[in-house]
């Protein structure tokens, strides 16, 4: 090798040490860079940790964000997380994953201790991990409220509207074959039809791929239940748009992810009007308070391409982000885990409208009882089961898109700024 | 056996020289390694069985998924260690192995690739719902036992397994009977004329392959700790064995080293630059190239530049 080469080398060297002692809070972000809620978690941080350095950054330090891609595959989940923590040695790792994504790399998060927020996956089976191993779990937090308080507050949807307000008595459960499918379908035919004395007539379970929902409405149909619930995840513009164009003589509601996005009614061509599906907080159609509209604007000041609006886990990741590095400041950084847990457990962020509490960014204690479903959430986002929603919000709200592309909450009454109606095809 | 003096001097290089790798590489990349590793040990199963009699299964992760499970369910739910659950495991492939015979005995070609991605299929479908308490169902099991820590151990681990599982297979095929079963892949009828029992030959290869992605099965489960059959049973998983195995060089158990290393890296070490999905893109148009140009895999390349090497050095 010549002087020159090594001297070459020598200097390129250098400028990389360089760059990376500038580097010292690292930020990485697991999820998938190619569907709407990945890159909602991923904006609302990259938002966060903007805002962070244009004040400086945090203990006198530029925060960094980089990025690992899962594509929402399990495996890649691994190595993403692998790859953030052994070789760009972050320090903090925010999280757009979904389900058997963060299942997968939470044993990496144990092994490595390192601080993380998911603010997409939702399963309580985590939030009981925090409950059974409080030591190994002190690095995760889960902002979004866990999927048995988003299936308690549903039961009462369906008790208030579906049972007593619209009379029906029975349903029909169309579910995509996927582990979230699995999940809610058992908690629907466990908890809703006991609950809400709403007698599950079938159970049909689709594929993913399934491109003419025809024969399976038909069968629903068939099954004489007074509604659908459906659960679908993937593509879920395919079933909405069928649903309307078959004008398939029955409501249907349940969850539906792509009715949760901004781009849904364009998703369908214009054919989603009646669909109703549970969200998580904020919703489309969800009135905003004056710090989350602002949070809205700025978002869509600077991207141009979609979500045009964040999902619910883009507000998570940008007040998530902010909380876990002011956790860090008050921790003298993410080097002591056990601090910054203790940190973060402490932060508290509550929004308001018209002077009253509306949004809450906090954490429910460890030893801390939630009075409905009676058991604890530690680390888990802070969340309010019952009316007038004066602790937290609530743990999920119920939209309806109407026939004219407009979308509003219907459920909880206290967060409505509509009313649950029939699609106009469908008789009472 | 047709082994020679230098195919034994670079089987010790290999090992000297992964032995001393973590010395000189980052542990990001030990990381990469370990599935690099994983993946060879799947992709020479595969070959065992596929690139020798010309049995192409697309039914592979129902193998590797029978042993992850049995010994994530064993250790999980049941405590049993996991000295007993990983060989239980490499059992119950086994015998899985065996089912996946059967249809070997009536059909071949696209028709046997069709019934055993049924198998991965029928897994798939079953472990959701049979037992899902057991299974984890939808969602799989997270919080299984590893054995090591650290990226290090991990990587002494799978490097112990592809050493001994490559160079004992390697060994294997140089015998009358890895010379038997290509010859299968040549000519079945012509092996079956000659007086060998095909059945019985078939039937150790299809062994051998189930003991493989077996053991690799449950190694790679108590490395990742975790299981779901979204990762298991997917036909992308098929796909990334099959290339690696035909990028390689199939039928050569070298060859699926090669290829599993060479698309583990690629895509690892296109992920700062192309962090998205774009990077398959790349993956995907390297590897139609690569088998367009060169059918016979990165293992016969490296020949061909070994002959040039000792021609230039001749002359």
């Amino acid at each position: 090798m010549s002087v020159k080469k090594i001297t070459l080398a020598a200097l390129m060297g250098s400028a990389l040490a360089a760059t990376s002692a500038y580097a010292d809070i690292k930020v990485g972000f697991i999820g998938s860079l190619s569907s709407d809620t990945g890159l909602s978690t991923l904006r609302g941080a990259e938002m966060a940790i903007d805002e962070i350095n244009a004040k400086g950054g945090i203990l006198g330090e530029k925060v960094v964000l980089v990025k690992a891609d899962t594509g929402e595959d399990v495996t890649e989940g691994v190595k993403a997380y692998e790859y953030l923590a052994e070789t760009e040695e972050v320090d903090f790792v925010i999280s757009g994953s979904i389900d058997d994504v963060s299942l997968a790399w939470l044993p990496r998060m144990i092994e490595y201790q390192i601080p993380t927020l998911d603010t997409w996956t939702s399963y309580v089976g985590i939030i009981d991990m925090v409950v059974e191993d409080p030591d190994a779990m002190a690095p995760y937090f889960m902002n979004i409220a866990s999927d048995e308080a988003l299936a308690t507050l549903y039961i009462n949807f369906g008790k208030d509207v579906l049972k007593d307000r619209m009379g029906w008595d029975s349903v029909v459960i169309l579910a995509e074959d996927t582990a979230f499918g699995g999940a809610i379908t058992g908690l629907v035919t466990d908890a809703l039809a006991p609950v809400a004395d709403i007698e599950v007539k079938d159970i049909i379970t689709y594929d993913v791929g399934t491109v003419d929902f025809a024969p399976l409405f038909s069968k629903a149909q068939a099954s004489g239940a007074d509604f659908i619930y459906q659960i679908s995840t993937v593509n879920s513009q395919v079933i909405s748009s069928q649903y309307v164009k078959l004008q398939v003589p029955l409501a249907m509601t349940g969850v539906n992810v792509g009715a949760m996005g901004m781009e849904f009614w364009e998703d369908t061509g214009g054919a989603g009007g009646g669909i109703s599906t549970l969200s998580p907080v904020p919703s489309v159609g969800f009135d905003m308070d004056p710090v989350s509209a602002d949070f809205v604007k700025a978002y869509q000041a600077r991207y141009t391409s979609r979500p045009m609006v964040p999902h619910f886990n883009g507000f998570n990741a940008y007040h998530g982000v902010k909380q876990a590095l002011a956790a860090a400041e008050e921790a003298g950084g993410f080097g002591d885990v056990k601090a910054w847990s203790a940190a973060m457990e402490k932060q508290d962020l509550t929004l308001e409208k018209d002077g009253k509490l509306w949004l809450r960014y906090a954490y429910w204690g460890k030893d801390e009882v939630e009075p409905v479903t009676q058991r604890t959430y530690p680390h888990n986002g802070r969340f309010d089961l019952e009316a007038p929603y004066d602790t937290a919000q609530p743990s999920m709200v119920v939209v309806q898109w109407k026939e004219d592309g407009s979308v509003g909450v219907v459920y909880p009454f206290e967060y409505a700024n509509t009313e649950y109606t029939l699609p106009s095809w469908v008789k009472e | 056996m047709n082994i020679r003096w230098y195919h034994l001097a670079l089987w010790t290089a290999f090992i000297v020289g992964m032995f001393f790798l973590p010395q000189l590489v980052s542990k990001g990349t030990l990381r990469t390694i370990i599935f690099a590793n994983y993946l060879a040990i799947f992709a020479i199963s595969w070959d065992v069985l596929s690139g020798r009699t010309g049995y192409v299964s697309f039914g592979h992760p129902f193998l590797i998924g029978l042993g992850a499970y049995t010994t994530a369910i064993l250790t999980k739910r049941f405590d049993v260690p996991v000295e007993i659950s990983i060989p239980a495991a490499v059992l119950v492939t086994m015998v899985g192995g065996s089912l996946l015979f059967l249809p070997a005995l009536r059909v071949r070609g696209s028709y046997f690739a069709l019934v055993t991605l049924a198998f991965m299929e029928l897994m798939y479908q079953l472990v959701q719902v049979i037992r899902p308490d057991l299974t984890g169902g939808t969602r799989g099991m997270s919080g299984i036992q590893t054995l090591t820590r650290g990226a290090v151990n991990g990587y002494y681990l799978s490097f112990g397994l592809i050493a001994s599982l490559g160079f004992g297979m390697w060994l294997l095929m140089k015998t009358r009977l890895g010379t038997a079963l290509s010859a299968i892949g040549m000519n079945e009828e012509a092996v079956r004329g000659s007086g060998l029992n095909t059945t019985k030959l078939k039937l150790a290869a299809f062994m051998l392959s189930a003991f493989v992605a077996g053991l690799g099965g449950a190694f790679y489960v108590h490395y990742l700790g975790s299981i779901a059959p979204r990762a298991l049973f997917d036909i992308n998983f098929v796909f990334t064995i099959i290339v690696a195995a035909i990028l390689g060089g199939a039928s050569t158990i070298i060859g699926p080293i090669f290829g599993a290393f060479f698309l583990t890296f690629l895509l690892e070490y296109l992920r700062p630059y192309l962090p998205g999905a774009e990077r398959y893109f790349i993956y995907g148009g390297i590897a139609l190239v690569l088998y367009m140009f060169e059918p016979k895999g990165l293992h016969h390349v490296l020949q061909m530049a070994l002959s040039a090497i000792k021609g230039k050095s001749r002359s």
